[in-house]
């Protein structure tokens, strides 16, 4: 068993969807040598051909990133993984990294969801399919779209080990495009970040009943606040939920931008119309978010009422009557 | 492959070395440190211990103490005008004295005695004898008193290829001559453990201890200086092939709960070993194997005063205690002849052993990830660049691991006896009865409150055998458990209950058992407390519900 032999200062992005793109393509941008991995071959030859992607439209990939099929040649090329995958396809796309990776590896995720199965966090995922422990999370409200067209943006990275949260800011951080806060607290921004697009649905509810900014802004405090409650019971740390991961994704999912609009958001404004499918990480969220708060003895009534609108119980007028309700008094 | 050598034999040839390589390391450490901050100046060091030292001191109030106050005083008054050298001097020395007061010793004809005649002896012990033919007999029958389970033969190959870690639970005093009895029968190795001083002051205990590789652990010792000299002398142990024992619990469990929390501070050192064997091992990957080991007792020797010492809630006060049981020899007699004299009265259970960094290993040895695959773990060690590297943040993180790992084998392979288990049933028909779900609150209750009619109990019984088969991650049903009747089980642990406890623990009394000894039975209880377990309605709670 023989190390690898690393570029020290090459990115790996283990998916090709708009975040993977469009971080890669900033790191390029910023001169850091980038590999993007895709399982499929169109995507990849799109990439080192043509320079384009049709995830990300309208977008030109610099030259310093380069496409590759093969993960084992992603992984023999960087120590430095970043897991931009949906939560869907992530526990398969782990096994497949299991085989490869070696010990030396670091993966950080950037995944706002949790696994579809068992509610588990993708951290906890990483270390039951790979040998990797060295990981951690970045999180934050980094858009596609944002990071693509250059514009300043942020994100934590949580991790217990130093060495990754010094990594991700040595290797993630381009001058007036991207900052990188650190944290130790992965359960606090992996759940932030997840329950975050289960929150989205509940203040696309309200803009879609049209509440007004006074209730709304009530709305997203509670939300923070029921995030915190559930978060700090499975043993996050309360100030990540005010942070980037928490607050920040919030504020950033649930705001209309040039017609730009996140899926959890756009989901809860079409459950006031009627006429949603149920589905997508942010309801996957609320679900999650529900069963893990019943195992805790919580009541979340913002969560609740998601859920049940999601699932067809009430609609979403008549749940907008009776949430405010049964949010407890005291804040 | 090599046979296992007991590595302990050659230990007293090594002893000034190692003292050498610990004092070298230290000091070394230290200077580094100054260099770089003036927080760590070598004056803020040695006033740190002069200042510990001086505290301890005083408190004692002992006059033998006065001299060595003198000398804690003279060093805080005279270390302002100290020259770095001189400092640098008076580090070594402290240091030096203490990893030569840590240092243990081994001596191998005191190991071949204990070997060959003490298990005979202490079967002798153990067997309440009514005749001396009888008490020949009971000779070498302490292989049924003290069972052995677990993947023996596996820990045999590991042993053979690095160095072993054994972490037992603790619950007894009695748990290192128990281990050290199954260690010579499994026939693994002698290893090195660090016993708390207090306990070499029991002159029986302290003579076996002097010349079987034990080191001094002086718990009264406060300063930081000291945690260190005992990391690295356990460090520089693990690197150089001897195997150890840490009780990564700390001290005994108190509450008889399985340990959850782990003291990581001797844990840590095998990853500190891996890293200084790793920079120069080539191609050979450095092998240092965790083995977790539960020790169980149907009945605990301390038990009264541990409980006694839970609920006062001075278990941290009195970390070290000198007045228990054990420093009775009468009592450890009868402890022994009435209760480890029967069959199965002591179950140690080795577990899978483990890396350094918590991942299983395979039959050979070689460090496996969670999906069965071979791994190089030197990989954790390397930094982007591929080379291995210090980095004290990131092996606490992996120790944080291990200890994770090493909790969760103490709850799956612990053995859940029948005191245990009615102990656990009883408490959960009470709490049925009268409504009160606080343990606490419960124990309130006047001990005659608590009668609980004996059927309900047996059906207890059957359920938390069944919730207990269950689920595996949570423990192993004593295997002496799994022929008999729930009936059976009650009775016989009735009867165990009864024999040694200054106060029955339970005790049967018409149809009803009443509670003897509720902090006992707390205590008992708490053995089996993580198992889920919630029990269904009994029929004579049924009808006085309905009543």
């Amino acid at each position: 068993m023989k190390p690898l032999n690393f570029d020290a200062e090459r990115v790996g992005i283990l998916g090709a969807g708009p975040f993977g793109v469009a971080l890669g393509s900033m790191l390029a941008g910023g001169g850091r040598p980038v590999t993007i991995w895709s399982t499929t071959a169109s995507v990849v030859d799109s990439i080192n051909r043509e320079r384009t992607c049709d995830r990300l439209p309208g977008h030109t990939i610099p030259a310093g990133l380069e496409a590759v099929s093969d993960l084992e040649e992603l992984v023999s090329k960087a120590r430095f993984l970043v897991l931009a995958v949906s939560s869907e396809s992530a526990c398969d796309r782990l096994q497949t990294l299991g085989r490869v990776a070696d010990t030396s590896h670091i993966a950080v995720h950037a995944i706002g969801a949790l696994a579809p199965e068992g509610d588990r966090r993708i951290s906890q995922l990483i270390a039951e399919e790979t040998p990797i422990l060295r990981s951690g999370v970045v999180a934050g409200p980094s858009m596609a779209a944002d990071i693509a067209a250059g514009r300043s943006t942020s994100l934590v990275c949580a991790s217990e080990f130093d060495e990754v949260t010094r990594e991700s800011r040595r290797l993630l951080s381009i001058p007036s495009k991207m900052r990188l806060y650190r944290s130790q607290d992965v359960v606090g921004a992996e759940l932030a970040s997840a329950l975050s697009g289960a929150y989205t649905i509940a203040v696309g509810l309200a803009d879609g009943l049209e509440v007004g900014i006074g209730i709304r802004a009530v709305l997203v405090t509670r939300a923070i606040s029921e995030m915190t409650l559930l978060g700090t019971a499975l043993g996050g740390t309360a100030k990540t939920f005010s942070g980037l991961a928490g607050l920040g994704n919030l504020l950033v999912r649930s705001s209309v931008e040039h017609g730009r609009i996140s899926p959890s958001y756009r989901l809860g404004l079409d459950l006031v119309k009627g006429r949603a499918e149920c589905e997508g990480e942010g309801m996957r969220a609320a679900i999650a978010g529900l069963r893990l708060a019943r195992s805790q003895n919580l009541s979340l009534p913002i969560l609740e009422t998601v859920v049940s609108i999601g699932a067809g119980e009430v609609s979403a007028r008549e749940a907008a009557l009776s949430i405010f309700e049964t949010v407890t008094e005291e804040e | 492959m090599p046979e296992a050598k007991n590595r302990l034999a050659t230990f007293n040839d090594e002893r000034s070395s190692i003292v050498d390589d610990v004092t070298r390391r230290v000091v070394g450490g230290r200077l580094r440190l100054a260099e770089r901050s003036p927080d760590a100046s070598l004056e803020y060091v040695l006033n740190e211990v002069a200042f510990a030292e001086i505290q301890r001191l005083q408190k004692s109030g002992s006059r033998d103490n006065k001299k060595r106050l003198a000398r804690w005083h003279d060093l805080a008054h005279k270390l302002g005008h100290m020259s770095e050298f001189d400092k640098r001097k008076e580090l070594e020395s402290i240091v030096r004295y203490h990893a030569q007061d840590i240092a243990g010793n081994f001596n191998p004809r005191v190991f071949r005695f204990a070997t060959d005649v003490l298990p005979p002896a202490l079967s002798f012990l153990l067997n309440p004898i009514s005749g001396f033919r009888e008490g020949v007999r009971a000779l070498g029958a302490l292989a049924e008193q003290i069972r052995i389970e677990g993947p023996v033969d596996q820990i045999q190959r590991c042993c053979k290829r690095g160095t072993l870690v054994v972490t037992p639970t603790h619950s007894s005093n009695l748990d290192s001559i128990v281990l050290g009895f199954a260690l010579n029968r499994v026939g693994l190795p002698p290893v090195t453990y660090g016993a708390g001083k207090n306990l070499f002051t029991n002159p029986f205990m302290s003579y076996f201890m002097e010349n079987l590789g034990a080191y001094r652990v002086d718990r009264r010792m406060q300063f930081g200086l000291y945690k260190e000299i005992l990391k690295e002398y356990s460090t520089v142990l693990l690197e150089r092939g001897y195997h150890s024992l840490f009780f990564p619990g700390g001290t005994r469990a108190r509450s008889n709960m399985v340990e959850a929390k782990l003291k990581l501070g001797l844990l840590g050192t095998t990853v500190s070993a891996m890293v200084n064997r790793s920079e120069d091992s080539g191609d050979e990957i450095p092998r240092i194997y965790i083995v977790p080991v539960t020790i169980n007792y149907r009945l605990v020797l301390e038990a009264e005063t541990l409980i006694e010492d839970y609920l006062e809630e001075t278990g941290r006060s009195r970390y070290i205690i000198e007045d228990d049981e054990f420093s009775r020899l009468g009592r450890i007699v009868e402890f022994a002849r009435k209760t480890l004299a029967h069959e199965g009265a002591a179950v140690l259970r080795f577990g899978a052993p483990l890396d350094a960094f918590g991942n299983p290993v395979d039959a050979e040895g070689e460090s496996l990830d969670n999906r069965g695959h071979v791994i190089d773990p030197r990989g954790y060690l390397r930094d982007a660049t591929g080379v291995v590297q210090r980095d004290a943040q990131r092996d606490s993180v992996y120790t944080r691991v291990l200890g994770r790992k090493l909790s969760a084998a103490y709850r799956r392979d612990t053995v859940l006896m029948g005191t245990h288990i009615v102990a656990r049933a009883c408490l959960e028909v009470a709490h049925q009865r009268t409504g009160i779900g606080d343990i606490l609150r419960l124990m309130r209750l006047s001990e005659s409150a608590l009668a609980v009619p004996v059927e309900d109990l047996v059906q207890a019984v059957g359920q938390l055998r069944e919730a207990i088969l269950q689920q595996p991650e949570n423990g192993v049903l004593d295997v002496a458990l799994t022929t008999l009747t729930p009936k059976e089980i009650v009775d016989q642990t009735l009867h165990y209950m009864s024999t040694y406890h200054v106060k029955r623990v339970l005790y049967q009394s018409g149809s009803h058992i009443r509670v003897g000894s509720m902090k006992l039975l707390y205590y008992y209880r708490n053995r089996c407390a993580h198992v889920r377990f919630s029990l269904s309605p009994s029929e004579s709670a049924t009808n006085e519900a309905a009543r």
